[in-house]
């Protein structure tokens, strides 16, 4: 068996003066610029790339581009590893690192080819068959066996040192694909004016127009595509992207375009510009002009390092200077395939065409004779011999329809070039539902009808002839524009003239037939990726996977990375052929995005790190900062939780922090609330429909706490509503609440109550607000000359007084989440470090210490009052929490009034808010510990209710809980018991209010 | 604590963060800027009439639009609200003003020169960079000196108001300030800089 | 992702730019008789909803723009937005016309009560 080379001359694509070095699983091998690791690593000798997924069968490269299934490897080192990169895709630069993949211990001795020995044991569906049971086994042997023996490449190691991003552009025509449809296409749009933008995932434009043979006004197509490039880069209006797929595309023509901006340069993203650059397009108009895919026959071992698709083996030869060995054999059923018969001949490699149809008489095969090709027609390829490669294969005749070989022929070879002829790219016209037709000329689906401005052009579309194309092509473009410039003028494009095409109609193989049975060493592979076969799709139909959809999961055919480019058609037509169906009547699978595998990175762009998610910061975040606060996430804000001093635990900062509250005075960053101005003649009527109580009788100058309800009758959000005159109220939210009420008032005001007089305004970010809370809270305020009166006659408990501090502007609301004496005050952000500071410093000789939230929960715990989202979780009524008290008897309507009259919402074995103290009063209950009505050895148990908050109470010295309970104020005194891992906590139902119970220490 | 109380300490969002190198454009925050939240009727003879006797000016009425007069500018918000912008020294009592003006007229007046950071973007190409940050189309027609929108920007809200073509104005919540500082570091480096049409070379 | 165009200001954008509302056209019965309300009313009210292949009525707002409310009618097929109109409004007269099922029901019905409204004043 001989091995690829680099021919002595010849390769369009790439630099002979130019010699770049890089390794391939180590070994230290030579190319030059301009090629693919594909290519350079067959001008190095080397064919086989890899292992397939499934029986760790060795693989070469099949394809010629991204459709490559094959030869998938790894490229770079540590954090830079990235894996299952189709080498036919990636470029080579000096230095460049490749790995193979999914072999061990070595890609020419895999132990993992086992798995093609003992491949009756892996029919179709085998991942479904063989793990079903013991249970056990799933986890400790299955699994990780799996996990180890399948899958491709490697995750890389360590964090990804590259930077992403994406950008929004918005385009009047995307063109995808930059072949010569494409090219003309955009020419067309751009010439009248049109934003254009033109995206190919390879790195020049032109497509596969330097592989084929038609000419336009006379000279090589290639020729052609190159001018009309150069036209558009030099075009003001059109942006041209190279490197770059587009990946999927989506309602109303929004179209994502990955482009690899430095995986061929790896100068580039060391410079700081990103690796991948993620386009989100939105387009007026879409032109697919993706080309057509070129699709394998499923003979006997076509896997095999050396087998190639036609189209990549005639790249090989003219783009890369690359023989794929001596002697090949062309096998198709197709005239386009000569092509590549002839290029090979040219090249001085020996060929032969073993054409599967009756006849071959078209100008393409009459110039392979003409050139001294031998042809055998009504004939297949049925063996391979060779597994590292292949060695020779053997000739039948061939008849169509025809199951069983009856007489062979040995021939020498080293490589075969195949071609079954050429699918439509139809993949990103399937992504948002656009329907596919059957082509009976093509034997394959192309585009048909499509909801958006899309439409697909030349051989996207089925169109092959290239006069036909260009003329479409031109028509799509112009069309396009049209549409998206309705003023824009029709311009005339120079007529072409265009050489006639001259190839004539294939015929359909989806199976060439082989001497023996095919578990027996004769593998008709249809999905090379999966390693799925003729035998295993024929399997599932017999196995009752009747519908496409559940074939393609039982088999894993045409799913993951590979999308069913290369080997869907086939697979259609073996089951089409196997049940007597038509390939229409069998139907095809879904084409998902995206198109190639796309980065993480990509997908993820600049919002990484500390920008994956905003985190917002109160007026006094920094001082928190520098203090060594703990903080916790609540929304997207960071609160304090605690501020531990140096080297204390947090459970004693907490509890030094609380007793500071309830002994002297504490101050809490309270700026996160939720603060809502609200203001119109009719303001009190609206709130009156928004709470569950009456705020229309709030006095001036006063505070009331509010419930307010969604219309299912549940507590939504709740806080204290101020108002302060007859038109304006203030309303707070909870801190995670702010937005939502804000636009849930906006929204009942412009939808449902319209003829209110009332307006909305969010302030939240406007204040910073501290709560002084504490025995000596006053004593503070007192001592940064107020412009008020702050005795208790003057400023009683739910009263607010505007004012200042000194120089500082400042609300003053007497609120209290503590229990204590306590103010809150606000003053403009700007001024919140002034204010939180001379806190600190007027309060230092009454001993004024920062408390966290944790703090905070507990101190509200202790007085027995909620918070919306601990002791509610969306399904719970006022009087579920004991609040009963705040929903008016009085109000007509409110929102929720009505679902709150429900009788399962009146059941007296709804769960209710009650306290628990445990037995052992240093026990703390988890949060959610569930209630049973009877203790058992092991589950099931009835729970009766569960914990909604629990902490350790250093006021009252000992655990303290909060817990909602079936009819829960009925069972006063009664003792719960709460079964925990290994042990049963036992807890008597108490007042849910534990501190303080008549509020003595509010009214100071 | 008598200087805490008497010339009280005045600290913006940014007030810590240094200026940024490296970058396509030119960035700083606007400290100086007094907003005040303004609602009320277009179609309310009486509200127009009030508000153009104070602040010499009509309102915009035009969707996405901005009137300036002397050192007041009017950014349009909603067919009912719009943002007032004048110096920050004279925001307290031209709200006073307003409000006095308003008097017994269905309005609502707010002074917020504190809710919002407002940085200042200086750059030939920024409705490019830009882009990496928000979907609305900035290459649009209308997007020229006076326009005026609400857009996501990052993973956040944010208003624009074109000043001139080189400059934009980006209004954002003072929380997210820093996070939007820290996203245009991100997507302004020079070496990220793209340029979107135009004359290209090929790669 | 969708593209909307806001009826109110004549923002154009993303579905981003845009909160999606649910089913328009539902009516509260609280607003208008809170005494009478059967819970069978109250349960269309808060859980049934027109769900259709094909012409669809929507709310939406305007949210990266004026902040306005208004109406949208989509076909859930095609995903095509084939009018625009007032928070407050029906559906213009020739959209309404190509309502089918449910949606046709609803609307002869709003009609219908118009027409007796209108005869009595």
């Amino acid at each position: 068996m001989s091995k690829p080379r680099r021919l002595s001359s010849g390769g369009s694509r790439i630099d002979r003066s130019s010699r770049v070095s890089f390794t391939f699983d180590g070994k230290l091998m030579s190319g030059y610029r301009g090629d693919t690791l594909a290519a350079a690593v067959m001008a190095n000798g080397q064919r086989l790339f890899g292992r397939s997924y499934k029986y760790h069968r060795p693989r070469g490269v099949i394809g010629l581009g991204s459709e490559e299934m094959n030869a998938l490897v790894g490229v770079g080192t540590g954090a830079r590893h990235e894996p299952n990169a189709r080498a036919t895709q990636v470029e080579l630069f000096e230095g460049l690192a490749a790995v193979s993949q999914n072999r061990f211990p070595s890609l020419s001795f895999d132990v993992g080819a086992i798995n093609n020995t003992l491949s009756r044991l892996f029919p179709g569906g085998f991942y479904y068959k063989t793990f079903m049971w013991p249970k056990v086994f799933w986890k400790h042997i299955y699994e990780p066996v799996i996990r180890k023996a399948a899958g491709l490449g490697v995750a890389p190691e360590g964090r990804d040192p590259d930077s992403y991003e994406q950008i929004h552009v918005h385009a009047d025509v995307v063109v995808v694909g930059g072949g010569v449809a494409g090219l003309a296409a955009a020419e067309a749009a751009a010439v009248m004016g049109a934003r254009v933008i033109i995206a190919d995932e390879n790195a020049v434009l032109g497509g596969i127009s330097d592989l084929e043979d038609g000419t336009i006004d006379g000279a090589p197509q290639a020729e052609w595509a190159r001018a009309a490039a150069q036209k558009l880069y030099d075009a003001e209006n059109v942006h041209v992207l190279t490197r770059a797929t587009v990946v999927g595309h989506w309602h109303h023509n929004y179209v994502m375009i990955a482009e690899r901006v430095g995986d061929h340069d790896p100068a580039i993203p060391k410079s700081g510009a990103p690796r991948h650059r993620l386009w989100k397009v939105r387009a007026k108009q879409v032109i697919l002009a993706t080309g057509a895919l070129e699709r394998p026959i499923a003979f006997a071992n076509n896997d095999r390092p050396g087998i190639m698709l036609a189209t990549a083996v005639r790249a090989m030869v003219q783009r890369y200077g690359v023989a794929p060995g001596e002697q090949g054999v062309v096998f198709t059923n197709n005239d386009d395939a000569y092509l590549t018969a002839l290029a090979l001949k040219e090249a001085g490699i020996a060929v032969q065409v073993v054409d599967s149809r009756a006849r071959a008489d078209g100008a393409l095969p009459e110039r392979a004779r003409a050139a001294g090709i031998a042809i055998s027609t009504g004939s297949v390829i049925s063996a391979v011999k060779g597994k590292l490669g292949v060695e020779a294969v053997k000739i039948a005749s061939y008849r169509k329809g025809q199951g069983r070989v009856v007489s062979e022929r040995s021939a020498p070879c080293d490589f075969i070039a195949v071609s079954g002829g050429f699918n439509p790219a139809a993949h990103l016209w399937c992504h948002n539902g656009g329907k596919l037709t059957f082509d009976e000329g093509l034997q394959s689906y192309r585009p048909g009808s499509h909801a958006d401005a899309i439409v697909a052009v030349g051989a996207a579309k089925g169109t092959m002839a290239l006069a036909d194309i260009m003329a479409e092509a031109r028509a799509a473009g112009e069309a396009a524009a049209k549409v998206a410039l309705p003023k824009a003028k029709a311009a005339k494009l120079a007529k072409l003239a265009i050489s006639e095409d001259a190839r004539k109609p294939l015929e359909a193989i989806w199976f060439a037939p082989a001497t023996g049975k095919y578990n027996e060493g004769n593998k008709h592979f249809v999905d090379f990726q999966h390693d799925v076969t003729v035998a295993d799709l024929e399997l599932a139909q017999r196995e009752g996977y009747e519908s496409i959809e559940h074939t393609k999961r039982y088999t894993t055919f045409g799913m993951a990375t590979d999308q069913g480019k290369v080997g869907n058609l086939n697979g259609l037509g073996a089951i089409a052929e196997a049940t007597g169906k038509t390939i229409p009547e069998v139907g095809f699978t879904t084409f998902r995005p995206p198109y190639t595998p796309t980065s993480f990175g990509a997908i993820t762009g600049s919002l990484t790190k500390k920008l994956f998610l905003p985190v917002r910061q109160t007026p006094v975040f920094d001082w928190h900062m520098m203090k060594g606060a703990v903080f916790e996430p609540v929304g997207q804000w960071r609160r304090p939780y605690t501020y531990p001093r140096d080297g204390e635990d947090k459970h004693v900062s907490i509890a030094r922090e609380i007793l500071n509250v309830r002994n002297n005075v504490g101050v809490l960053d309270a700026s996160t609330l939720g603060k809502i101005e609200v203001k119109g003649p009719d303001a009190g009527a609206f709130l009156d429909r928004i709470y569950t109580n009456m705020m229309s009788t709030l006095k001036p100058g006063r505070c009331r706490y509010g419930l307010t309800l969604n219309e299912l009758g549940f507590i939504m959000d709740d806080g204290v509503v101020v108002r302060f005159d007859d038109e304006r109220f203030l309303v707070h939210t909870t801190s995670g609440g702010a937005d939502r009420i804000a636009a849930w008032l906006e929204e009942w005001l412009q939808t449902e109550w319209t003829d209110y007089r009332v307006f909305v305004t969010p302030v939240t970010e406007q204040w910073a607000q501290f709560a002084v809370a504490g025995p000596r809270a006053r004593d503070v305020i007192a001592a940064l000359k107020p412009s008020f009166d702050v005795s208790h006659e003057a400023l009683p408990h739910m009263s607010f007084v505007e004012g200042t501090l000194g120089a500082l502007p400042v609300r003053v609301y007497r609120i209290s989440f503590s229990g204590e004496l306590s103010y809150e005050i606000a003053t403009p952000a700007n001024h919140g470090r002034a204010l939180w500071d001379a806190l600190l410093q007027a309060g230092a000789p009454h001993g004024i210490l920062p408390y966290g939230t944790e703090a905070l929960h507990v101190l509200r715990a202790e007085k027995g009052y909620i918070v919306v989202g601990d002791e509610t979780d969306g399904t719970t009524t006022p009087d579920d929490v004991g609040l009963s008290g705040l929903v008016s008897k009085k109000k007509a309507d409110f929102i929720g009034k009505r679902s709150l009259e429900q009788a399962h919402l009146k059941a007296p074995n709804r769960k209710q808010l009650v306290g628990l103290y445990t037995e052992n009063p240093e026990e703390v209950l988890p949060d959610g510990a569930h209630a049973v009505a009877e203790v058992k050895d092991k589950p099931p148990m009835k729970t009766i209710g569960h914990v909604t908050s629990s902490y350790l109470s250093p006021t009252l010295g000992r655990s303290i809980a909060m817990a909602l309970i079936e009819n829960g104020r009925a069972r006063m005194g009664d003792v719960l018991s709460f079964p925990l891992d290994g042990k049963v906590v036992r807890a008597t139902v108490v007042d849910p209010v534990f501190y303080d119970k008549e509020g003595a220490r509010l009214n100071v | 604590m008598s200087d805490i109380l008497s010339t009280p300490h005045f600290e913006t969002a940014l007030a810590r963060r240094a200026a940024p190198a490296g970058l396509g454009f030119a960035v700083r925050e606007m400290t100086d800027r007094g907003m005040i939240d303004l609602r009320g009727l277009a179609s309310d003879r009486k509200f127009m009439t009030a508000v153009k006797g104070v602040l010499g000016t009509d309102l915009p009425k035009a969707p996405r639009s901005a009137v300036a007069w002397g050192d007041i500018k009017v950014l349009w918000l909603s067919p009912d609200q719009w943002l007032v912008l004048c110096p920050r020294a004279r925001a307290v009592a031209l709200a006073a003003e307003l409000t006095a003006a308003l008097a017994g007229i269905h309005s609502q007046v707010t002074n917020v020169s504190d809710m919002r950071t407002v940085l200042r973007l200086e750059g030939a190409n920024l409705r490019t960079t830009l882009a990496k940050g928000t979907s609305t189309d900035l290459h649009a027609a209308e997007v020229k000196p006076g326009f005026v929108k609400r857009l996501k920007f990052a993973e956040v809200g944010a208003l624009i108001n074109i000043v001139e073509d080189q400059i934009f104005e980006l209004y954002v919540f003072r929380s997210q300030a820093d996070y939007v500082w820290d996203f245009l570091i991100a997507i302004g480096g020079s070496a990220a800089e793209l340029h979107l049409f135009g004359k290209q070379s090929p790669a | 992702m969708l593209t909307l165009v806001c009826p109110v200001c004549g923002a154009h954008g993303d579905e981003t730019d845009f909160h999606a509302g649910g089913q328009a056209h539902i009516r509260r019965p609280a607003s208008h008789d809170p005494e009478h309300i059967s819970d069978q009313e109250q349960a269309d009210y808060l859980f049934t909803r027109i769900n259709p292949k094909g012409l669809h009525f929507e709310r939406w707002r305007c949210d990266r723009g004026c902040g306005k409310w208004f109406h949208a009618a989509r076909d859930t097929v095609t995903l095509e937005f084939k009018a625009y109109y007032g928070i407050t409004e029906l559906p213009p007269p020739d959209i309404m016309a190509q309502a089918r099922g449910a949606w046709a029901d609803y609307f002869k019905a709003r009609q219908k009560a118009a027409a007796k409204a209108g005869a009595k004043s």
